[in-house]
């Protein structure tokens, strides 16, 4: 039996590796073999335990706890009744089972640390089958019949870029791999790297081999520790396989490959700013024309693409252009992973082939709203992207459908929000971040998001003016229009969508200075109802700000100076008693 | 320029320079093990760096200014980094921030008066499902309310 | 070198391939604004005021950066286009803070570059400074005399100590030109055969005069007084402004071919309509001439005057009966003149009688200390209720007392009676300084306000009349200063030339970026008292009519003029981003917000640097970078807090600096200044 314990960032926060340790110390007492694996993205159900006999899963156990060590070891041990209470639940395999996993195949299934399993499974075969028999016109060609598009968020097609770095002049040419994951809310890049480091790694040998490149760079977040030590360590291990280095494979094919730790800019997600960066330097973005494929990093042609769309070349090499193009939509072919947070039953990651819809994911897999709340919106695309209503909500997914809703398709980010969310403070809570990480180059970003910030803070506080919105779309029109790069140039979307869809709200805030979800505390006021307290003393006890007072079973009342409308009385609250206004 | 060495020990930033100096395009990377070193980025040490990269200290200043993950101040004992991610936001950060700046009396950015906590807003931290989130010290603290944040601050406070 | 062909707004040009938008419109003659691009380094594309339109490109183009290719069609000059432009403008401004002009020439109702005059009087260039001066006010000699000087008021000197001279600087100036023998004139355009008829020869009317002919029209000034000057002659006594210096800059005006056709009264002797069919364009400027009157019972007796009708008399040297003593109604500057030259008529007992208290006086505080020293008497909280005759002769004033009550809406303090309370006192004279309007005789076919003025639009001055223009006194509002007069004849004489060419074009008040400026400010400034104008003695001057004021020493104006804090950024005339903001009719108010505030000009060797001002077009970086080698500037921070620095703000940077002075040329507006 082999036990193997979900270790990626998520599982750890939620405890995996005290569940990992818990297991350890009893694991004496067994023949198990314990191990770990990646994220397979039922980030709802971590610390997610596997139980394997051989190749079989024989349990899958869910919210395990370091106390829940004993029962496992049992049931290794043969009581077959010891794991039922923490055993995965029929509705809950659903989540996997409703997927088609390309990009995340190997995500949660095998140990990212440990080279022989990614080769066992057929890993580096489309490596060897590249380097062996295909010329990299060839190579172009394949991925140009797979259909596949930069899973970044703009959807460029691949194959052109990578054609175009092949054209350009030069003997020195760069493979980046842009793995500057900067979408607040967004983590299936993470989850690749940290469960599954040498698909990327192969992915990335290809399309060096294809455009020419003998040195490859991975650029990843500074905020993925455990994905830039997993990484390394499957470079070295690669490396020491002979998949990377000289003389790939005796082919003749030499490529090296690094990885260069970010250091906190969502702009360097831009290819431009990310080779700034690369080059040691503030991550502001180049004026285009030139691009990169003619003068990149070091003003070599470089070619730049995503951790997902190279998550996918691997596949693609080994099962042919046509299958992965055999599953999408005229415009947008194979599957495209998202990351579904936010007020969902089933948070994680899902991965699905392009065509489905907003429905499928959010209602279908992802078990629909929390706590019985209504489905309001999603936002996708993150701080470039937008916000899609409820009646959206058949969209397909699609690069050209998801754009028509003025939102994009974005990385993957899918946060989902109900009735409590307020759309306006969610444009605001975008555009905070956007002016930010805004790097100050061009003035239409700079200032620009900088007043439509104030202006949507004033909004969400009830110090909106007449006249305020149509400012807010004149200047989104205007930093679509005239800011440098794509940061910029998308900031605007998440204002344009909420207001296109969500009008209302922005107005209550303005007119009646009323938040609509009872969301933006400025315009809330918290009061206890003496004819319905009880003075239990819970919402006193619970308030962090102590601004709650009264004598035991008698009313209790708020300190509305003190007060910090953080909500904590309300959900503790047994009887109801908490007004707010 | 010369170094003003005058605080900060320089010959523990010697080894890194060593390894990176010559390579180009590797400031980032060595301002990513000064902090380590340091805790933080001194000027002395900044001026070090450029002349042994041969980079204006301009320059060098304008790298360490750019990114979030560099600090030119030392911070608290206790670095609060609070996930300001879209989950986090849907879920409630805001609570949590506010909480937190009761509790402690300091804003994004600031460091108490005993040293003891430095906040920080930070973009996701990747772990969208346990919303919201905060990490201290490279532990994380998931699912949080703003009680529960007071507690854990409490706790750790009694620590010291 | 290989040519393409490109077509920019319609025009086909042949240019060398390889080269951007930006370079073939700059040799074609097409402007493409930018702020962040000059030729001596490379394209960084952070303004995005390049941005142009091409064909078959959804995207806007930024020209500095895009390299045209052969049948490219641009469009530099679409909607747009010019909306980006402008947003961007309007952002750069919501973040600029500075003054364009300084207060004093922003407070001047007809703009006169004062801090310009002030600094030329400070270096010894009285000449220049007259010139300058003369480029809004054709009379300073007169100006400077007599001006209540709102420029004073706003002089931010005060905030140190007391205001800049200015107006006494003017005068100073002037005088000192008119004495020279070789007085400055401007030079005068070729003809334009267009003739101009003016009515009027007062401020207004003379200074229309003065510009109009410069630009090469012949102007004739209708005026209904035996002299030229109107309220400057008529109005302001001797002892303030002696009419020969007046007699001095008009003849300046009528030296430039203006001719000035006196004793002519419209609607007596002309029709409006005859002088508008003997020229192009009529401008009506004749003043506010009829003393107003108070409504009280004994308005008619023998002995009562109306201020403005007083002081005609006077000046035009009538007998005026006024008795021994002699009461002045109204605290504004006409009363100030009306008592100060009763008391040079040899009165014995002039009181000023005023409603509200000294504070709330209108006049200048210098006139109303001077008329004091003089021997007038203040009856302040006085209102007249009854002039009491006898014999049809005034007799005596009945007046009510008063006190101040709850501040009105322009926020002086209403004075309500007290019941009761009475105070008669003898007299044999009374004078009416209570305001002034205009007699519309002869100008009836025109359109007036509902106050019975003349209705004039008040950004073309046309009147309801075709081609007659209307300014000064006589419109709108009514009586003012003769420098308001001044600064709106000034405007429409740009508003008259362009209609005497075809064009139809207002004026418009053009955009500054202005500044506010607290004491705490201005606290490291040294402080430095007001020159004192020498004046003669009260026991002396009261006995005659000779000028009060001795005037400035070259060296008392010289080292008031140094006075000046130059408030106004040195890079207006250069300023590149002022001169794009009224291209593109900016308004950004409505982004006002968070602004930068750094510290004070920091100094980098002889280099100032204004970081509020700075558009982080990062030239001077660049030019420091690129073209120098130095890398000395670096940007800070990330976004909107970004600024440019030297190097860790260490004062080391002195001896890296080679002081070349290539990064103040490269910066498109006034962030950096030579020391």
């Amino acid at each position: 039996m082999k036990i193997v314990v979900g270790e990626g960032s998520c599982g750890i926060a939620a405890g995996a590796a005290k569940v990992y340790s818990a297991i350890e110390a009893l694991l004496g007492s067994s023949e198990a073999m314990l191990t770990v694996t990646g994220c397979i993205g039922m980030c709802f159900l971590e610390p997610i335990v596997d139980i394997y006999d051989g190749d079989e899963l024989k349990k899958r156990l869910v919210k395990v706890q370091p106390d829940d060590a004993e029962k496992i070891i049992a049931y290794v041990n043969g009581d077959e009744k010891a794991v039922d209470g923490i055993e995965i639940s029929d509705d809950d395999k659903q989540f996997l089972e409703k997927q088609t996993r390309i990009a995340l195949r190997h995500c949660g299934l095998i140990n990212p640390e440990k080279i022989e399993e990614y080769t066992a499974q057929d890993g580096y075969k489309a490596l060897e089958k590249v380097l062996n028999t295909m010329t990299p016109e060839e190579v172009i060609e394949e991925i140009k019949v797979s259909g596949l598009a930069g899973r970044g968020g703009a959807g460029f097609p691949t194959w052109f870029k990578w054609n175009a770095a092949r054209q350009s002049q030069g003997e020195e040419k760069y493979l980046i791999c842009n793995a500057d994951e900067g979408d607040p809310g967004a983590f299936m890049d993470r989850a690749v790297i940290e469960s599954d480091p040498h698909n990327l790694i192969e992915g990335m040998l290809i399309g060096a081999y294809a455009i020419g490149a003998k040195e490859a760079v991975v650029y990843v977040r500074a905020e993925y520790p455990l994905a830039i030590e997993r990484l390394k360590e499957a470079i070295k291990q690669a490396e020491e396989k002979g998949f990377l280095g000289d003389n790939i494979m005796n082919s003749g094919f030499s490529c090296k490959m690094r990885i260069k730790a970010g250091a906190g800019a969502f702009v360097c997600g831009e290819e431009t700013a990310l080779i700034e960066s690369l080059q040691g330097e503030r991550g502001m973005p180049r004026l285009k024309p030139p691009f990169p494929a003619q003068s990149g990093y070091w003003y070599k042609p470089s070619n730049i693409n995503n951790v997902e769309t190279f998550a996918n070349v691997s596949w693609i090499i080994l099962n042919g252009g046509d299958a992965f193009a055999a599953m999408g939509t005229e415009g947008s072919k194979g599957t495209k992973v998202f990351a579904l947070t936010g007020k969902i039953q089933k948070g994680g990651l899902v991965e699905i082939p392009m065509g489905k819809t907003l429905r499928d994911v959010i209602f279908d897999i992802g078990g629909g709203i929390k706590n019985g709340k209504e489905f309001k919106a999603v936002q996708m695309g993150g701080p470039s992207g937008g916000c899609i209503p409820a009646e959206l909500l058949d969209t397909v997914i699609d690069y050209k459908a998801l754009g028509a809703t003025g939102a994009i398709m974005g990385s993957g980010g899918m946060v989902v929000m109900d009735e409590t969310t307020c759309m306006v403070s969610m444009a605001q809570f975008f555009l905070d971040f956007t002016a930010k990480e805004s790097c100050g180059k061009c003035i239409h970003c700079r200032i620009g998001t900088k007043r439509m910030l104030e202006i949507l803070n004033r909004i969400v506080k009830g110090e909106g003016k007449e006249g305020d919105i149509e400012l807010l779309e004149e200047l989104c029109y205007s930093i679509k229009d005239g800011a440098l790069c794509g940061l910029g140039q998308t900031a605007p979307n998440p204002v344009l969508t909420t207001i296109k869809y969500f009008r209302n709200e922005y107005e209550a805030h303005i007119k009646e200075k009323k938040c609509p979800a009872r969301s933006c505390p400025d315009l809330l006021s918290y009061s206890i109802d003496p004819d319905k307290c009880r003075g239990c003393t819970l919402c006193a006890k619970k308030c962090p700000a102590d601004a709650i007072s009264g004598e035991v079973k008698s009313a209790h009342s708020v300190d509305t100076s003190k007060c910090i409308k953080c909500g904590s009385c309300v959900s503790v609250c047994r009887f109801g008693a908490v007004n707010v206004d | 320029m010369n170094c003003s060495c005058k605080k900060s020990d320089l010959s523990l930033i010697k080894p890194v320079l060593d390894e990176y100096g010559d390579t180009p395009g590797s400031l980032i990377t060595i301002l990513q093990h000064a902090q380590d070193i340091y805790g933080y980025l001194p000027t002395d040490v900044l001026y070090c760096i450029a002349e042994r990269i041969g980079a204006s200290p301009a320059k060098v200043m304008g790298v360490a200014t750019f990114y979030s993950q560099f600090r030119l101040q030392p911070v608290g004992k206790y670095l609060i980094m609070l996930c300001q991610g879209t989950a986090c936001h849907v879920n409630g950060s805001q609570r949590i921030e506010a909480a937190i700046t009761q509790e402690l009396g300091i804003s994004d950015g600031e460091t108490t008066d005993d040293g003891l906590f430095t906040l920080k807003n930070v973009a996701c931290l990747g772990c969208c499902s346990l919303s919201p989130v905060m990490m201290i010290n490279g532990e994380t603290y998931g699912s949080l309310t703003p009680s529960k944040t007071v507690e854990i601050l409490r706790k750790l406070k009694e620590e010291g | 070198m290989e040519s393409i062909k490109v077509t920019i707004n319609g025009r086909e040009i042949i240019a060398e391939k390889g080269q951007t938008i930006l370079q073939i419109a700059e040799n074609n003659g097409i402007e493409i604004p930018t702020l962040c691009y000059i030729d001596e380094v490379k394209a960084y594309g952070a303004c995005g005021l390049c941005v142009v339109e091409a064909e078959n490109t959804p995207k806007l183009l930024r020209a500095c950066s895009s390299v045209a290719f052969d049948g490219m069609v641009v469009k530099t000059d679409t909607p747009r286009v010019r909306q980006a432009r402008k947003i961007a403008l309007e952002l750069l401004l919501s973040d600029h803070t500075g003054d364009c002009k300084g207060p004093c020439s922003l407070n001047c109702p007809a703009g006169t570059d004062c801090q310009g005059y002030v600094k030329l009087i400070a270096e010894g260039k009285f000449k220049e400074a007259v010139e300058l001066v003369k480029d809004r006010v054709p009379l300073p000699a007169s100006i400077g005399r007599v001006c209540p000087h709102p420029c004073e008021t706003a002089c931010r000197r005060q905030l140190v100590e007391e205001p800049i001279s200015i107006a006494f600087l003017k005068s100073f100036a002037a005088d000192k030109d008119l004495q020279s023998g070789d007085k400055f004139m401007p030079e005068v355009a070729e003809p334009s055969g267009k003739t101009v008829g003016i009515i009027g020869g007062g401020p207004a009317g003379l200074t229309a005069a003065y510009f109009l002919a410069v630009k090469g029209h012949k102007v004739t000034v209708y005026d209904a007084m035996p002299k030229m000057g109107g309220m400057l002659r008529y109005g302001i006594p001797q002892y303030r402004l002696p009419k020969e210096i007046l007699d001095m800059e008009i003849s300046s005006v009528a030296e430039l071919g203006v001719e000035m056709k006196n004793n002519v009264k419209v609607g007596t002797d002309i029709t409006l309509d005859e002088i508008r069919s003997k020229h192009d364009a009529v401008i009506v400027a004749v003043g506010a001439w009829t003393s107003s009157s108070m409504g009280v019972t004994g308005e008619e007796l023998d002995g009562v005057f109306g201020g403005i009708d007083f002081l005609r008399s006077v000046a035009l040297g009538q007998p005026v009966d006024i008795g021994k003593r002699v009461a002045v109604i109204g605290g504004g500057n006409t009363a100030m003149d009306a008592c100060r030259t009763t008391v040079r008529l040899n009165a014995d007992e002039v009181y000023v009688i005023y409603r509200r208290t000294r504070a709330e006086m209108p006049a200048e505080k210098v006139e109303i200390d001077e008329a004091e020293e003089e021997g007038v008497v203040y009856k302040f909280l006085c209102n007249p209720t009854e002039i009491i005759g006898d014999n049809g002769k005034v007799k005596a004033v009945k007046l009510q007392k008063m006190e101040l009550g709850e501040p009105d809406a322009g926020g002086r303090r209403r004075p309500v009676p007290v019941e009761g309370a009475f105070e008669t006192i003898e007299l044999d004279s009374v004078i009416m300084a209570i305001g002034q309007k205009i007699n519309i005789g002869g100008f009836e076919q025109l359109e007036l306000t509902n106050r019975g003025n003349i209705s004039a639009d008040t950004s073309t001055f046309r009147t309801s009349m075709d081609g007659v223009f209307a300014v000064g006194d006589a419109t709108n509002r009514g009586a003012s200063i003769a420098i308001e007069a001044i600064g709106e004849a000034q405007k429409a004489s740009e508003v008259v030339d362009g209609y005497l060419n075809g064009e139809n074009v207002g004026y418009k008040k053009p955009y500054f970026v202005e500044k506010t400026v607290t004491a705490e400010d201005l606290a490291d400034r040294e402080k430095c008292s007001r020159a004192k104008m020498p004046q003669r003695s009260p026991e002396e001057r009261k006995h005659d009519f000779i000028e009060v004021n001795l005037g400035f020493t070259a060296e008392q104006a010289m080292n008031e003029a140094k006075r000046c804090l130059q408030c106004g950024c040195h890079d207006f005339h250069e300023c590149k981003l002022i001169r794009y903001a009224n291209q593109y009719d900016v308004q950004p108010e409505r982004f006002f917000g968070e602004k930068h505030n750094c510290p004070k000009e920091q100094k980098l060797v002889s280099i100032e640097r204004d970081q509020n001002k700075c558009i982080l077009c990062n030239l001077c970086v660049r030019v420091c970078d690129e073209e120098v080698g130095k890398g000395i500037l670096g940007l800070v921070g990330r976004g909107f807090t970004t600024v440019i620095k030297p190097e860790f703000d260490s004062p080391d940077v002195a001896a890296y600096c080679k002081d070349c002075q290539k990064c103040v040329n490269a910066c498109p507006t006034g962030a950096l200044k030579s020391l």
